[in-house]
């Protein structure tokens, strides 16, 4: 039977009687053979460390770490066997157990938000996505069934007013009014989460379903309504979540890790969708929700104790997939559906404080293992998700307690011989383990000629393989080394602060900056050298490539954030041929300056923003008259009077902002305050031309936002 | 409606004969541009209305500065020009905001709507005046609860002995003395194989 057969007779059973019992048993036949092959090969690695080190005797150090071993070995295991049976599979051509199976492109599509939570990002990268996906479901006639919403936690007074801004000129660029909403919320409570909350209260009765996007996602119109008709198709699903590819790198970190997901995510997308099936897990963004049991059963506990391990849920997402399932949802992963796209951090440094919040967010899960009515795919879901950040204090300490036996061993002089074919058995299986599923991925691009040219051909994906390889073996420590530090921390109730901040995402941060992050890595580095190579050269030799990440930690992070290195390497599809969402670029001209003060300067903005207020009926005596205060002490002390919090309670007065602007234009310049003065002198300097001449807009759409 | 150059320039040059006018000059011209008005005869028309208006008010009220009174009256100039872009019932305090929204939204429409409006079919003058800047859709209310989270009874447990132990944890000194003191059991316990 081909394999198109398969998938067409898979449809048919979908709805008859039996089809249930039979998919329950092959998925229950999958799952055991994961974990069968998972147990084998770790008992495997476990039976040759007791074999090495249990030939000279044991010491409860040894014991600890043959332990820790364990742990870690299993971890690495179950990760190969995915990648292995994920290979299997695209090998094989088909999967009969995939929801993409189901799609039918005649299915009719159903009312879905598409909704986009931002919190002081770029609003020409936030708008740019949003218009992309507008125009591309314009062109395919599906627009009528979307809305947009971009629902903004922006705390900081000038992006809010950018965001208005670029609402208010894509909306008039596309004829968006009505169709594409922006929302601020005043207090940014319960962050993301509480975001996408808000959105659910105030307009969960409008649809059907929801998008959820980041504000670096990107996905093509045949993707999203893709995702609708899957979800009319499967009406036991709660959430279809895709695979976003990383794309719109440009830095050599980015385009790295951009490289490395388009080469060797598929075969582990295959390999979890093998074994996950309805039970699988929801990543936050680039996926679709059926809001109403989202509205049921997806409202997120209180966790006991405080923050950073308490409180509120942090990484909301994998969270709301297990409330799904245990509401009886399906939860799917729609890996091999095209068209879904993600941005990423741009150098080391950031992805390092990105991992630091998300760290904090999945050690909270800790308490949901404790929790009762948790599915058990579920829990193995927060289990990976805690030990993707936990297992790093983890090899830390079975390295420490490694190098600490061996220094007892030197000390003593017992330093002695170990079976030699167990020690190399064990480290090739460590390596096949640590390096299989890249050859995998290699093979699987290799058998397909014309996949392999779309990367740039075989000898460019040779060589970008290795140096990626090496550019993940010298980043691993620094990651390990931060994981390591971030989870202490948390345990210690801490949350983790960062000197430096990165202002040009391109440029990547200074030396300065770097040197002062990562100058306890290069000691550390240097320190434990000279310890290993006091224990044994050999010793040295064998933990080199840890010690050679962290000794070379300053420059790796500088490199990282680097433009136009290695440019003819690490190539990927989208890069080379980038489909047309991805080459939308917006461009939001704004004045030169602190948007907050041309809020109140520039007639146009001014209007646009005051206009969107709340008129001040609905406001109390104290809050207006606050509001007037505020707005004569900036008026007396000039634009930096405020603090950023006053700015917001001024911003949201847009009868008072609109009495400023007058006030400050009808004013002689020696009655003004000089930074008021010199605000104004710019608009003499720029006169005309700030803003865009941009495409004609007929009038009579403009008055299409509801009413 | 064409207004002479013989007119304008003499007005010209009796503002730029004082300081004052002369400030207040620059600023409503800079104030044009920030709206985008077109050096054209409609821009000059509301000049010379407001600064006659405003020349006329400054004779009776000669310590209200000349920059104010001049604003003033090119506020009531553009209140008269674009009245018939904003409903009758919207407040006095928020039509001049509503009437730069307008111009705003139709900025690239064939270049500003100041001076043209009584071009404009009552069609297209309808659908300005039913124009709401409105940002989000009305409401649909529902709600979404958050389920307390229930614990088994061994989680229970584990949160109960987190309680007694965090204060320890919390305790950076205390919390290193521990970790080192069971490392260093465990290499003391180590030395002799």
């Amino acid at each position: 039977m081909s394999g198109n057969d398969r998938s067409r007779k898979f449809v048919e059973l979908i709805g008859s009687a039996t089809f249930e019992e039979a998919f329950q048993r092959k998925v229950r036949q999958r799952r055991w053979g994961v974990a069968l092959v998972t147990l084998g090969i770790s008992l495997l690695g476990l039976w040759l460390m007791f074999d090495i080190v249990g030939a000279r005797g044991w010491t409860p150090l040894e014991v600890a770490e043959t332990g820790l071993f364990g742990l870690l070995f299993a971890t690495l295991s179950f990760g190969f066997t995915q990648a292995f049976l994920g290979f299997l599979v695209l090998a094989e051509g088909h999967e009969p157990l995939k929801i993409t199976n189901t799609l039918d492109e005649e299915t009719p599509l159903a009312s879905t938000g598409i909704v986009m939570p931002v919190y002081n990002e770029d609003a020409e990268t936030v708008f740019g996505n949003i218009r992309a996906l507008y125009e591309s479901l314009r062109e395919r006639g599906e627009l009528d069934s979307y809305d947009f919403y971009i629902l903004s936690d922006s705390t900081d007074p000038a992006k809010a007013v950018e965001e208005e801004l670029a609402w208010s000129d894509v909306c008039r660029q596309t004829s968006g009014f009505g169709k594409i909403h922006y929302r601020r919320r005043k207090l940014p409570v319960n962050r993301k989460s509480g975001n996408v909350a808000d959105f659910c209260r105030r307009w969960g009765h409008r649809h059907r379903y929801m998008v959820v996007l980041d504000a670096d996602s990107v996905m093509t119109g045949k993707a999203v309504s893709s995702l609708v008709r899957l979800m009319e198709r499967n009406p036991r699903a709660g959430i279809i979540q895709t695979m976003p590819r990383l794309a719109k790198a440009e830095t050599l970190f980015g385009r790295i890790q951009q490289f490395a997901s388009r080469l060797y995510s598929p075969i582990f997308a295959a390999g979890l969708n093998f074994w996950q099936q309805g039970a699988g897990n929801y990543w936050g963004h680039n996926a679709i929700i059926r809001v109403s049991p989202f509205l049921s059963s997806c409202g997120l506990p209180g966790l006991p104790g405080k923050e950073p391990l308490g409180g509120r849920v942090l990484s909301h997402d994998f969270v709301e997939a297990a409330l799904m399932r245990n509401a009886g949802w399906e939860v799917w992963f729609a890996h091999d559906l095209e068209g879904s796209y993600e941005g990423m951090p741009p150098n080391l440094t950031e992805y390092v404080k990105r991992d630091r919040r998300w760290c904090q967010g999945n050690l909270q899960h800790m308490w949901l293992l404790l929790a009762q009515n948790i599915r058990p795919i579920s829990r193995i879901h927060l289990v990976q998700g805690i030990l993707a950040y936990g297992s790093a204090p983890l090899l830390t300490l079975f390295l420490l307690l490694g190098a600490l036996q061996a220094g007892l061993d030197r000390l003593y002089e017992k330093l002695g011989m170990f079976p030699a074919a167990s020690a190399a058995v064990l480290f090739l299986m460590t390596l096949a383990l640590l390096f299989g599923p890249k050859v995998l991925s290699l093979l699987h691009l290799f058998s397909r000629p014309k996949e392999l040219a779309a990367f740039g051909g075989p000898v460019r994906v040779l060589l970008s393989a290795i140096l990626e390889t090496l550019f993940s073996i010298f980043t691993a420590p620094v990651l390990v080394w931060f994981h390591t530090r971030f989870v202490l921390r948390n345990i210690a109730g801490k949350t983790v602060t960062w000197h430096t901040q990165t202002r040009d995402g391109g440029a990547g941060p200074s030396w300065y900056d770097v040197v002062r992050e990562y100058w306890p890595l290069t000691m550390a580095g240097v320190g434990l050298s000279a310890a290993a190579w006091w224990i044994a050269p050999s010793y040295l030799a064998w933990i080199s490539p840890i010690l050679l990440g962290l000794v070379l930690a300053i420059p790796i992070a500088k490199l990282s954030g680097g433009v136009g290195l290695f440019r003819k390497l690490f190539l990927t599809p989208e890069e080379l041929r980038p489909p047309k969402e991805l080459c939308v670029r917006y461009h939001l001209q704004l004045r030169d300056g602190d948007q907050f003060v041309h809020a109140l300067l520039d007639p146009f903005y001014n209007a646009v923003h005051a206009a969107l207020q709340r008129p001040r009926e609905s406001s109390t005596l104290a809050v207006n008259s606050y509001a007037t205060s505020l707005g004569a002490r900036l008026f007396k002390e000039g634009a930096e009077a405020l603090t950023p919090q006053q700015k917001r309670a001024l911003l949201a007065d847009g009868q008072t902002l609109a009495w400023l602007h007058n006030l400050i234009w009808k004013t002689p310049a020696v009655r003004l305050h000089p930074s008021w003065a010199s605000a104004l002198a710019q608009y003499r300097s720029s006169k005309r031309g700030a803003r865009p001449q941009s495409v004609s807009v007929p009038i009579s759409v403009v008055g299409a936002s509801e009413t | 409606m064409a207004i002479s150059p013989e007119y304008l320039g003499p007005l010209r040059v009796g503002i730029r004969s004082s300081p004052e006018w002369t400030e207040a000059w620059d600023r409503i011209n800079d104030y044009l541009d920030a709206l985008k008005a077109p050096d054209s005869v409609d821009r000059d028309l509301i000049l010379l209305s407001s600064f006659e208006r405003a020349i006329a008010r400054k004779r009776r009220e000669p310590f209200t500065p000349a920059t104010e009174l001049a604003f003033e009256e090119t506020q009531k100039a553009l209140d008269h020009a674009l009245r018939h872009l904003v409903d009758r019932s919207v407040p006095e305090d928020r039509r001049l905001v509503e009437q730069r929204v307008r111009l705003y939204l139709t900025e690239n429409v064939d270049g500003s709507l100041l001076g043209r409006t009584e071009e404009l079919s009552e069609e297209v003058l309808q659908a300005l005046r039913e124009v709401k800047l409105q940002a989000a859709p009305n409401l649909q209310v529902a709600s979404i609860t958050p389920r307390p989270l229930e614990l088994s009874s061994p989680g229970k447990g584990v949160v109960n002995l987190a309680r007694w132990l965090s204060p320890i944890g919390a305790n950076s000194i205390i919390g290193w003395v521990i970790g080192l003191a069971i490392l260093g059991l465990l290499v003391f316990a180590s030395l002799y194989r």
